[in-house]
Protein backbone atom coordinates (compact mmCIF):
# COMPACT_ATOMS: atom_id res chain seq x y z
CA UNK A 1 0.00 0.00 0.00
CA UNK A 2 1.59 3.17 -1.06
CA UNK A 3 0.93 5.79 1.61
CA UNK A 4 -0.39 9.80 1.15
CA UNK A 5 1.52 11.00 3.67
CA UNK A 6 4.48 11.09 1.42
CA UNK A 7 4.90 14.77 -0.10
CA UNK A 8 3.75 15.19 -4.03
CA UNK A 9 5.32 17.15 -6.54
CA UNK A 10 3.30 20.52 -7.44
CA UNK A 11 3.34 20.39 -11.12
CA UNK A 12 3.88 23.78 -12.79
CA UNK A 13 3.94 24.80 -16.65
CA UNK A 14 7.37 23.25 -17.28
CA UNK A 15 7.13 20.33 -15.26
CA UNK A 16 3.47 19.49 -15.93
CA UNK A 17 4.35 17.05 -19.03
CA UNK A 18 6.84 14.98 -16.88
CA UNK A 19 4.16 14.09 -14.14
CA UNK A 20 1.28 13.67 -16.76
CA UNK A 21 3.61 10.74 -17.86
CA UNK A 22 5.15 9.35 -15.01
CA UNK A 23 1.16 8.83 -14.08
CA UNK A 24 0.69 6.79 -16.92
CA UNK A 25 4.46 5.00 -15.62
CA UNK A 26 6.51 6.47 -18.91
CA UNK A 27 9.72 8.27 -18.56
CA UNK A 28 10.05 11.53 -20.45
CA UNK A 29 12.32 13.97 -19.77
CA UNK A 30 12.69 17.94 -21.33
CA UNK A 31 14.91 17.96 -24.86
CA UNK A 32 16.41 21.29 -25.73
CA UNK A 33 14.48 22.37 -29.17
CA UNK A 34 17.46 23.96 -30.13
CA UNK A 35 20.47 21.12 -29.52
CA UNK A 36 18.28 18.43 -29.43
CA UNK A 37 19.92 17.37 -26.23
CA UNK A 38 18.35 15.80 -22.68
CA UNK A 39 18.43 18.11 -19.94
CA UNK A 40 17.38 17.14 -16.40
CA UNK A 41 15.74 18.87 -14.90
CA UNK A 42 14.81 20.97 -17.22
CA UNK A 43 16.10 24.85 -16.69
CA UNK A 44 15.99 28.42 -17.98
CA UNK A 45 18.91 28.04 -20.34
CA UNK A 46 20.11 25.38 -22.04
CA UNK A 47 23.45 23.83 -20.43
CA UNK A 48 24.38 22.21 -23.33
CA UNK A 49 24.22 24.70 -26.38
CA UNK A 50 23.16 27.72 -24.27
CA UNK A 51 20.01 28.53 -25.98
CA UNK A 52 17.77 31.37 -23.65
CA UNK A 53 14.94 29.94 -25.62
CA UNK A 54 15.70 25.99 -25.81
CA UNK A 55 11.89 25.32 -26.26
CA UNK A 56 11.65 22.07 -24.24
CA UNK A 57 9.61 18.91 -25.66
CA UNK A 58 9.62 15.60 -23.61
CA UNK A 59 10.42 12.87 -25.03
CA UNK A 60 10.43 9.24 -24.25
CA UNK A 61 13.70 7.82 -23.37
CA UNK A 62 14.27 4.35 -22.17
CA UNK A 63 14.72 4.50 -18.49
CA UNK A 64 17.69 2.13 -18.25
CA UNK A 65 20.70 2.73 -16.95
CA UNK A 66 23.39 2.16 -13.86
CA UNK A 67 23.75 2.73 -10.33
CA UNK A 68 26.52 5.59 -9.90
CA UNK A 69 26.38 5.85 -6.08
CA UNK A 70 23.88 4.74 -3.88
CA UNK A 71 22.92 5.19 0.07
CA UNK A 72 20.26 3.77 2.96
CA UNK A 73 18.43 6.53 4.42
CA UNK A 74 17.75 5.24 7.76
CA UNK A 75 16.13 8.87 9.22
CA UNK A 76 13.82 10.57 6.97
CA UNK A 77 13.56 14.23 7.18
CA UNK A 78 10.75 14.04 5.06
CA UNK A 79 7.19 13.13 6.06
CA UNK A 80 5.93 9.67 4.48
CA UNK A 81 8.99 7.29 4.32
CA UNK A 82 8.68 4.19 5.63
CA UNK A 83 12.83 3.81 6.76
CA UNK A 84 15.25 2.61 5.87
CA UNK A 85 14.89 2.86 2.08
CA UNK A 86 17.73 2.91 -0.62
CA UNK A 87 18.16 5.73 -2.81
CA UNK A 88 19.82 5.12 -6.06
CA UNK A 89 22.39 7.96 -8.38
CA UNK A 90 21.49 6.21 -12.14
CA UNK A 91 22.94 7.22 -14.79
CA UNK A 92 20.74 6.29 -17.96
CA UNK A 93 21.87 4.75 -21.07
CA UNK A 94 20.03 7.54 -22.94
CA UNK A 95 23.04 9.97 -22.91
CA UNK A 96 26.28 10.71 -21.25
CA UNK A 97 26.03 12.17 -17.10
CA UNK A 98 21.88 12.28 -17.45
CA UNK A 99 21.27 11.42 -14.02
CA UNK A 100 18.32 10.66 -11.95
CA UNK A 101 18.02 10.09 -8.29
CA UNK A 102 15.25 7.48 -7.20
CA UNK A 103 14.21 4.97 -4.33
CA UNK A 104 15.83 1.62 -5.59
CA UNK A 105 12.64 -0.40 -4.84
CA UNK A 106 14.18 -3.95 -4.94
CA UNK A 107 17.42 -3.29 -2.66
CA UNK A 108 19.79 -6.54 -2.62
CA UNK A 109 20.44 -8.06 0.92
CA UNK A 110 24.10 -7.78 -0.32
CA UNK A 111 26.40 -5.46 -1.61
CA UNK A 112 25.13 -3.62 -4.32
CA UNK A 113 28.10 -2.62 -6.69
CA UNK A 114 28.56 0.66 -8.64
CA UNK A 115 27.24 -0.06 -12.23
CA UNK A 116 24.18 -2.30 -11.13
CA UNK A 117 22.37 -2.15 -14.52
CA UNK A 118 18.39 -0.43 -13.19
CA UNK A 119 15.71 0.14 -14.73
CA UNK A 120 12.39 2.85 -14.16
CA UNK A 121 9.59 1.38 -12.07
CA UNK A 122 6.89 3.93 -10.89
CA UNK A 123 5.20 4.35 -7.35
CA UNK A 124 1.46 5.30 -7.63
CA UNK A 125 1.61 7.91 -4.68
CA UNK A 126 -2.36 9.14 -5.72
CA UNK A 127 -4.61 8.37 -8.23
CA UNK A 128 -3.02 11.26 -10.15
CA UNK A 129 0.77 11.37 -9.16
CA UNK A 130 3.42 8.49 -9.57
CA UNK A 131 6.78 9.18 -8.56
CA UNK A 132 9.96 7.42 -10.88
CA UNK A 133 11.77 5.14 -9.12
CA UNK A 134 14.11 2.34 -10.21
CA UNK A 135 14.37 -1.50 -9.97
CA UNK A 136 17.76 -4.00 -10.61
CA UNK A 137 17.63 -5.21 -14.09
CA UNK A 138 17.17 -8.45 -14.42
CA UNK A 139 20.51 -9.83 -15.72
CA UNK A 140 18.88 -12.60 -18.06
CA UNK B 1 40.74 35.04 -13.87
CA UNK B 2 44.17 33.28 -13.58
CA UNK B 3 47.73 34.55 -12.87
CA UNK B 4 48.23 36.92 -9.76
CA UNK B 5 45.73 38.35 -7.72
CA UNK B 6 46.51 42.22 -8.03
CA UNK B 7 45.58 43.12 -4.50
CA UNK B 8 47.71 39.91 -3.22
CA UNK B 9 49.47 40.66 -0.19
CA UNK B 10 47.90 44.28 0.03
CA UNK B 11 44.74 44.18 2.35
CA UNK B 12 45.60 42.32 5.99
CA UNK B 13 42.66 41.07 8.62
CA UNK B 14 43.91 43.29 11.38
CA UNK B 15 41.66 41.76 14.33
CA UNK B 16 39.13 39.39 15.69
CA UNK B 17 36.36 38.54 17.27
CA UNK B 18 34.80 35.10 18.37
CA UNK B 19 31.68 33.83 20.78
CA UNK B 20 31.48 31.01 22.34
CA UNK B 21 29.76 28.49 20.24
CA UNK B 22 26.84 27.15 22.42
CA UNK B 23 23.96 24.75 21.44
CA UNK B 24 21.71 27.64 22.29
CA UNK B 25 22.96 30.96 23.50
CA UNK B 26 20.97 32.87 25.95
CA UNK B 27 21.60 35.85 23.33
CA UNK B 28 19.22 36.76 20.14
CA UNK B 29 21.73 36.34 17.35
CA UNK B 30 21.40 39.83 16.27
CA UNK B 31 23.07 40.79 19.79
CA UNK B 32 25.42 38.44 19.94
CA UNK B 33 26.68 39.71 16.66
CA UNK B 34 26.81 43.21 17.51
CA UNK B 35 28.65 42.16 20.81
CA UNK B 36 31.13 40.05 18.65
CA UNK B 37 31.62 42.90 16.09
CA UNK B 38 32.72 45.25 18.89
CA UNK B 39 35.08 43.15 20.34
CA UNK B 40 36.85 42.59 17.19
CA UNK B 41 37.17 46.19 16.60
CA UNK B 42 38.35 46.86 19.84
CA UNK B 43 40.72 43.98 19.09
CA UNK B 44 41.71 45.61 16.36
CA UNK B 45 42.41 48.49 18.34
CA UNK B 46 39.65 50.89 16.32
CA UNK B 47 36.24 52.44 17.30
CA UNK B 48 33.21 51.11 15.76
CA UNK B 49 32.66 54.98 13.80
CA UNK B 50 36.03 54.42 11.53
CA UNK B 51 34.10 51.16 10.38
CA UNK B 52 32.62 52.02 7.05
CA UNK B 53 32.10 48.47 5.30
CA UNK B 54 30.23 45.35 6.18
CA UNK B 55 30.38 42.49 4.55
CA UNK B 56 28.40 39.35 5.73
CA UNK B 57 27.21 36.22 4.57
CA UNK B 58 23.58 35.16 5.93
CA UNK B 59 22.64 32.17 4.25
CA UNK B 60 20.73 29.56 7.30
CA UNK B 61 22.08 26.20 5.94
CA UNK B 62 18.93 24.26 7.14
CA UNK B 63 16.56 22.09 4.93
CA UNK B 64 14.14 22.68 7.76
CA UNK B 65 10.51 24.78 8.26
CA UNK B 66 11.93 27.47 9.72
CA UNK B 67 10.99 31.41 9.23
CA UNK B 68 13.94 33.15 8.59
CA UNK B 69 14.21 36.68 10.35
CA UNK B 70 17.03 39.50 9.73
CA UNK B 71 18.61 39.81 13.37
CA UNK B 72 17.38 36.95 14.88
CA UNK B 73 18.12 33.68 12.55
CA UNK B 74 20.42 34.90 10.38
CA UNK B 75 22.10 38.56 9.98
CA UNK B 76 22.75 40.86 7.17
CA UNK B 77 25.65 42.82 6.46
CA UNK B 78 23.09 45.64 6.16
CA UNK B 79 21.39 44.77 9.34
CA UNK B 80 24.43 44.71 11.34
CA UNK B 81 25.60 48.04 10.27
CA UNK B 82 22.57 49.61 11.15
CA UNK B 83 22.73 48.53 14.67
CA UNK B 84 26.47 49.05 14.71
CA UNK B 85 26.13 52.81 14.94
CA UNK B 86 25.22 53.42 10.76
CA UNK B 87 28.49 54.95 10.01
CA UNK B 88 29.00 52.78 7.08
CA UNK B 89 29.33 53.54 3.80
CA UNK B 90 29.73 50.34 2.30
CA UNK B 91 27.63 47.24 3.48
CA UNK B 92 26.67 44.12 1.28
CA UNK B 93 26.36 40.72 1.44
CA UNK B 94 27.89 37.11 -0.55
CA UNK B 95 25.03 34.83 -1.80
CA UNK B 96 25.38 31.07 -2.73
CA UNK B 97 27.97 28.61 -0.71
CA UNK B 98 31.55 29.07 0.19
CA UNK B 99 30.33 31.67 2.20
CA UNK B 100 33.81 32.71 3.97
CA UNK B 101 35.93 32.95 0.89
CA UNK B 102 33.45 34.75 -0.88
CA UNK B 103 32.95 37.41 1.87
CA UNK B 104 36.37 37.74 2.30
CA UNK B 105 36.94 38.24 -1.56
CA UNK B 106 34.62 40.76 -0.96
CA UNK B 107 36.26 42.57 1.28
CA UNK B 108 39.65 42.20 -0.09
CA UNK B 109 37.77 44.34 -2.75
CA UNK B 110 36.28 46.79 -1.04
CA UNK B 111 39.63 47.38 0.54
CA UNK B 112 41.68 47.45 -2.02
CA UNK B 113 39.37 49.14 -4.89
CA UNK B 114 39.12 52.25 -1.84
CA UNK B 115 35.48 51.64 -1.27
CA UNK B 116 36.02 51.39 2.03
CA UNK B 117 38.79 52.03 4.72
CA UNK B 118 37.81 49.17 7.72
CA UNK B 119 35.71 46.72 6.56
CA UNK B 120 34.29 43.99 9.11
CA UNK B 121 33.44 40.73 8.10
CA UNK B 122 31.17 38.65 9.80
CA UNK B 123 29.06 35.24 9.83
CA UNK B 124 26.56 34.74 12.29
CA UNK B 125 24.63 31.28 12.71
CA UNK B 126 22.20 29.98 14.15
CA UNK B 127 20.59 27.56 15.41
CA UNK B 128 16.52 27.07 15.75
CA UNK B 129 15.27 26.49 18.99
CA UNK B 130 12.13 24.98 17.90
CA UNK B 131 11.85 21.60 15.66
CA UNK B 132 14.35 19.24 14.01
CA UNK B 133 17.37 21.38 12.25
CA UNK B 134 16.81 19.95 8.74
CA UNK B 135 12.92 17.73 9.21
CA UNK B 136 10.03 19.52 7.28
CA UNK B 137 6.52 18.28 7.18
CA UNK B 138 6.15 19.84 3.63
CA UNK B 139 3.47 18.19 2.31
CA UNK B 140 3.41 19.23 -1.39
CA UNK B 141 6.78 20.38 -3.19
CA UNK B 142 6.78 22.84 -6.25
CA UNK B 143 10.00 24.21 -7.97
CA UNK B 144 13.85 22.46 -8.28
CA UNK B 145 12.83 20.30 -5.67
CA UNK B 146 10.10 18.51 -7.27
CA UNK B 147 12.93 16.55 -9.60
CA UNK B 148 14.19 14.83 -5.98
CA UNK B 149 12.33 15.78 -2.77
CA UNK B 150 8.87 13.02 -3.98
CA UNK B 151 11.69 10.31 -4.73
CA UNK B 152 13.08 10.51 -1.43
CA UNK B 153 16.47 12.56 -2.15
CA UNK B 154 16.00 15.51 0.02
CA UNK B 155 18.20 17.33 2.74
CA UNK B 156 22.23 17.59 2.90
CA UNK B 157 22.90 14.27 4.53
CA UNK B 158 22.30 12.17 1.19
CA UNK B 159 23.51 14.60 -0.65
CA UNK B 160 27.11 14.04 0.80
CA UNK B 161 26.35 10.28 1.02
CA UNK B 162 26.06 9.46 -2.56
CA UNK B 163 29.70 10.90 -3.51
CA UNK B 164 31.09 9.56 -0.14
CA UNK B 165 29.92 6.67 -0.84
CA UNK B 166 31.53 6.65 -4.36
CA UNK B 167 34.77 7.69 -2.47
CA UNK B 168 34.56 4.39 -0.26
CA UNK B 169 33.44 2.27 -2.83
CA UNK B 170 35.65 3.18 -5.76
CA UNK B 171 39.05 3.61 -3.34
CA UNK B 172 38.23 0.81 -0.90
CA UNK B 173 38.03 3.47 1.81
CA UNK B 174 36.92 2.07 5.52
CA UNK B 175 35.87 3.99 8.49
CA UNK B 176 38.25 3.16 10.26
CA UNK B 177 40.15 5.90 8.48
CA UNK B 178 37.44 8.18 8.93
CA UNK B 179 37.52 7.32 12.91
CA UNK B 180 41.25 8.56 12.37
CA UNK B 181 39.80 12.09 11.22
CA UNK B 182 37.15 12.33 14.05
CA UNK B 183 39.59 11.81 16.48
CA UNK B 184 41.81 14.61 15.04
CA UNK B 185 39.02 17.25 14.75
CA UNK B 186 37.56 16.49 18.28
CA UNK B 187 41.15 16.16 19.78
CA UNK B 188 41.96 20.00 18.39
CA UNK B 189 38.45 21.33 19.17
CA UNK B 190 38.51 19.89 22.97
CA UNK B 191 41.70 22.04 23.18
CA UNK B 192 39.57 25.53 22.37
CA UNK B 193 38.07 27.49 24.57
CA UNK B 194 35.32 29.10 22.56
CA UNK B 195 34.53 25.29 20.80
CA UNK B 196 30.99 23.72 21.84
CA UNK B 197 33.50 20.85 21.93
CA UNK B 198 35.92 22.12 24.56
CA UNK B 199 37.35 19.33 26.68
CA UNK B 200 34.97 16.74 24.90
CA UNK B 201 37.88 14.48 22.75
CA UNK B 202 36.09 11.46 20.76
CA UNK B 203 37.16 7.94 20.20
CA UNK B 204 37.68 6.34 17.22
CA UNK B 205 35.33 3.39 18.94
CA UNK B 206 32.88 6.14 20.14
CA UNK B 207 32.55 7.01 16.20
CA UNK B 208 32.45 3.15 14.63
CA UNK B 209 29.48 2.51 17.44
CA UNK B 210 27.72 5.58 16.25
CA UNK B 211 24.64 4.41 14.16
CA UNK B 212 24.64 4.93 10.35
CA UNK B 213 21.86 7.42 9.88
CA UNK B 214 21.93 7.97 5.94
CA UNK B 215 24.89 5.42 4.84
CA UNK B 216 27.73 5.68 5.09
CA UNK B 217 27.24 9.07 7.52
CA UNK B 218 27.03 8.96 10.57
CA UNK B 219 26.08 11.89 13.11
CA UNK B 220 29.59 12.37 14.03
CA UNK B 221 30.55 13.09 10.26
CA UNK B 222 28.23 16.00 10.36
CA UNK B 223 28.93 19.44 12.18
CA UNK B 224 27.00 19.98 15.10
CA UNK B 225 24.21 22.93 14.46
CA UNK B 226 25.46 25.52 16.85
CA UNK B 227 24.68 29.37 17.74
CA UNK B 228 27.83 31.16 17.10
CA UNK B 229 29.08 34.52 15.78
CA UNK B 230 33.16 35.43 14.35
CA UNK B 231 34.20 38.61 13.08
CA UNK B 232 37.08 40.21 11.40
CA UNK B 233 38.53 43.13 10.46
CA UNK B 234 40.01 44.28 7.24
CA UNK B 235 41.91 46.86 6.21
CA UNK B 236 45.04 47.89 3.67
CA UNK B 237 48.35 46.74 4.43
CA UNK B 238 49.60 50.44 5.02
CA UNK B 239 46.95 51.20 7.55
CA UNK B 240 47.49 48.06 9.54
CA UNK B 241 51.39 49.13 10.42
CA UNK B 242 49.61 51.54 12.61
CA UNK B 243 47.71 49.04 14.38
CA UNK B 244 48.61 46.79 17.34
CA UNK B 245 48.46 43.18 15.79
CA UNK B 246 50.81 41.85 13.83
CA UNK B 247 48.30 41.57 10.15
CA UNK B 248 47.98 38.71 8.47
CA UNK B 249 47.67 39.28 4.80
CA UNK B 250 45.60 37.59 2.00
CA UNK B 251 47.57 36.07 -0.34
CA UNK B 252 44.94 34.85 -2.96
CA UNK B 253 41.58 33.35 -3.10
CA UNK B 254 39.55 31.34 -5.65
CA UNK B 255 35.94 30.94 -5.65
CA UNK B 256 34.48 27.80 -7.79
CA UNK B 257 31.09 26.87 -9.67
CA UNK B 258 29.56 23.32 -10.39
CA UNK B 259 30.08 23.36 -14.34
CA UNK B 260 27.62 20.64 -14.49
CA UNK B 261 23.97 20.85 -14.75
CA UNK B 262 22.57 18.70 -11.94
CA UNK B 263 19.46 17.77 -9.99
CA UNK B 264 19.43 19.75 -6.77
CA UNK B 265 21.69 18.76 -4.67
CA UNK B 266 23.40 16.52 -6.50
CA UNK B 267 27.33 16.47 -6.17
CA UNK B 268 28.92 13.16 -7.67
CA UNK B 269 32.30 13.11 -6.82
CA UNK B 270 33.51 13.45 -10.04
CA UNK B 271 31.80 16.86 -10.61
CA UNK B 272 33.43 17.92 -7.21
CA UNK B 273 36.94 16.91 -8.14
CA UNK B 274 37.20 18.37 -11.69
CA UNK B 275 36.25 21.35 -10.52
CA UNK B 276 38.45 21.09 -7.02
CA UNK B 277 40.95 20.50 -9.22
CA UNK B 278 40.67 24.22 -11.22
CA UNK B 279 39.97 25.56 -8.09
CA UNK B 280 43.25 24.67 -6.37
CA UNK B 281 45.14 25.67 -9.86
CA UNK B 282 43.09 29.24 -9.61
CA UNK B 283 43.79 29.81 -5.82
CA UNK B 284 47.78 28.95 -6.10
CA UNK B 285 48.12 31.30 -9.02
CA UNK B 286 46.11 33.74 -7.58
CA UNK B 287 48.66 33.68 -4.61
CA UNK B 288 51.89 33.03 -6.54
CA UNK B 289 52.16 29.58 -4.18
CA UNK B 290 52.46 26.12 -4.52
CA UNK B 291 50.83 22.97 -2.10
CA UNK B 292 54.15 22.80 -1.03
CA UNK B 293 54.89 26.27 -0.07
CA UNK B 294 51.33 25.50 2.67
CA UNK B 295 52.19 25.22 6.46
CA UNK B 296 48.99 25.37 7.78
CA UNK B 297 46.53 23.92 5.43
CA UNK B 298 42.99 24.22 6.49
CA UNK B 299 40.37 21.71 5.02
CA UNK B 300 36.47 22.33 5.73
CA UNK B 301 34.76 19.62 7.27
CA UNK B 302 31.44 20.51 7.77
CA UNK B 303 30.79 17.25 6.57
CA UNK B 304 33.64 14.58 6.97
CA UNK B 305 34.22 13.47 3.46
CA UNK B 306 34.89 17.07 2.57
CA UNK B 307 38.20 16.75 4.29
CA UNK B 308 39.15 13.91 1.64
CA UNK B 309 37.64 16.19 -1.14
CA UNK B 310 40.00 19.18 -0.51
CA UNK B 311 43.08 17.59 0.67
CA UNK B 312 43.06 15.76 -2.97
CA UNK B 313 41.78 18.61 -4.78
CA UNK B 314 44.71 20.70 -3.57
CA UNK B 315 47.21 18.18 -4.13
CA UNK B 316 48.25 17.90 -0.65
CA UNK B 317 47.87 13.95 -1.76
CA UNK B 318 47.08 12.06 -4.87
CA UNK B 319 43.45 11.33 -5.70
CA UNK B 320 41.67 8.39 -3.79
CA UNK B 321 44.74 8.69 -1.15
CA UNK B 322 43.21 10.68 1.23
CA UNK B 323 41.42 8.23 3.43
CA UNK B 324 44.81 6.13 3.80
CA UNK B 325 46.83 9.07 4.98
CA UNK B 326 44.33 9.30 7.50
CA UNK B 327 44.80 6.19 8.33
CA UNK B 328 48.16 6.33 8.24
CA UNK B 329 47.77 9.08 11.21
CA UNK B 330 49.14 12.02 8.64
CA UNK B 331 46.80 14.44 9.39
CA UNK B 332 48.06 14.24 13.76
CA UNK B 333 48.82 18.04 13.94
CA UNK B 334 50.91 17.27 17.06
CA UNK B 335 53.40 14.64 15.06
CA UNK B 336 56.11 16.79 12.82
CA UNK B 337 55.66 15.91 8.99
CA UNK B 338 52.38 15.45 9.48
CA UNK B 339 49.85 17.40 7.49
CA UNK B 340 47.78 19.63 9.79
CA UNK B 341 45.35 19.73 8.38
CA UNK B 342 42.19 19.69 11.07
CA UNK B 343 44.86 21.96 13.84
CA UNK B 344 41.94 24.10 14.57
CA UNK B 345 39.11 21.59 14.81
CA UNK B 346 37.53 22.60 11.83
CA UNK B 347 33.72 22.69 12.08
CA UNK B 348 33.82 19.21 12.94
CA UNK B 349 35.14 20.46 16.48
CA UNK B 350 34.17 23.36 16.82
CA UNK B 351 30.57 23.31 15.76
CA UNK B 352 28.55 24.37 12.57
CA UNK B 353 30.87 27.85 12.50
CA UNK B 354 31.07 26.94 8.31
CA UNK B 355 34.87 28.08 7.14
CA UNK B 356 34.86 30.25 10.14
CA UNK B 357 37.32 27.62 12.69
CA UNK B 358 39.13 27.21 9.14
CA UNK B 359 40.35 30.87 8.31
CA UNK B 360 40.38 32.03 12.28
CA UNK B 361 43.13 29.44 13.15
CA UNK B 362 44.87 30.65 10.13
CA UNK B 363 44.72 34.45 11.66
CA UNK B 364 45.64 33.09 15.11
CA UNK B 365 48.47 31.14 14.18
CA UNK B 366 49.76 33.49 11.44
CA UNK B 367 49.16 36.61 13.70
CA UNK B 368 51.84 34.39 16.45
CA UNK B 369 48.36 34.69 18.71
CA UNK B 370 47.63 31.14 18.91
CA UNK B 371 48.24 31.09 22.57
CA UNK B 372 49.03 27.68 23.64
CA UNK B 373 48.13 25.95 20.99
CA UNK B 374 50.73 27.99 18.98
CA UNK B 375 52.49 26.42 16.10
CA UNK B 376 56.35 26.96 15.70
CA UNK B 377 55.76 26.83 11.68
CA UNK B 378 52.75 28.88 10.56
CA UNK B 379 53.47 31.26 7.65
CA UNK B 380 51.51 30.37 4.78
CA UNK B 381 47.59 29.23 5.61
CA UNK B 382 44.85 27.96 3.28
CA UNK B 383 41.29 27.83 4.22
CA UNK B 384 38.78 26.45 2.52
CA UNK B 385 35.28 26.21 2.41
CA UNK B 386 32.05 23.98 1.33
CA UNK B 387 32.89 21.50 -1.72
CA UNK B 388 35.74 22.16 -3.58
CA UNK B 389 33.21 22.57 -6.72
CA UNK B 390 30.81 25.17 -4.92
CA UNK B 391 32.93 26.80 -2.57
CA UNK B 392 36.13 28.18 -2.56
CA UNK B 393 39.68 28.82 -0.59
CA UNK B 394 41.61 31.69 0.75
CA UNK B 395 45.46 31.90 1.02
CA UNK B 396 47.23 34.01 3.68
CA UNK B 397 50.66 35.02 4.97
CA UNK B 398 52.33 35.93 7.95
CA UNK B 399 54.51 38.62 5.94
CA UNK B 400 53.99 40.12 2.38
CA UNK B 401 55.87 38.48 -0.57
Amino acid sequence: MTSTARPLPVPDEQSAPFWEAAARHELVLARCGRCELLVHPPDVVCPHCGSTDPQFRFTPVSGEGIVRSWTIVRQSFLPGFEVPFTLVDVELDDQDELRLIGRLLDPPDGALPLGTAVRVAFEDLTEEISVPAFVIKASA
Amino acid sequence: MSGRLLASNKVAIVGYGQSQVERHSDKTLGALAVETARACIADAGLRPEQIDGYVSSSLLPSAGSHAAVDGVNFVTANWLAEHMGGHATYATGFQGLGQIPGIVSMAVNAVSSGAADYVLVQRALNNPTRGSYHANAMTEISGSQQWTAPQGFFGPLAMIALSYNEYLQRYGATREAMAAVLVEARKNGSRIPWSYWHDQPLTAEEYLASPLIVDPICRFDCDIPVDGVASFLFTSAERARDLPNPPVYVSGFALSAPSTWRLPLHWPLDDIMEVGADVARRLYESAAISADDVDLPQVYDGFSPFIYYWLESLGFVGRGEAHQLALDGGLDSDQPGALPALSGGGALGNGRMHGIPQMLECYLQLAQRAGPRQRAQASIGLACHSSPHLGGAVVYSATPY
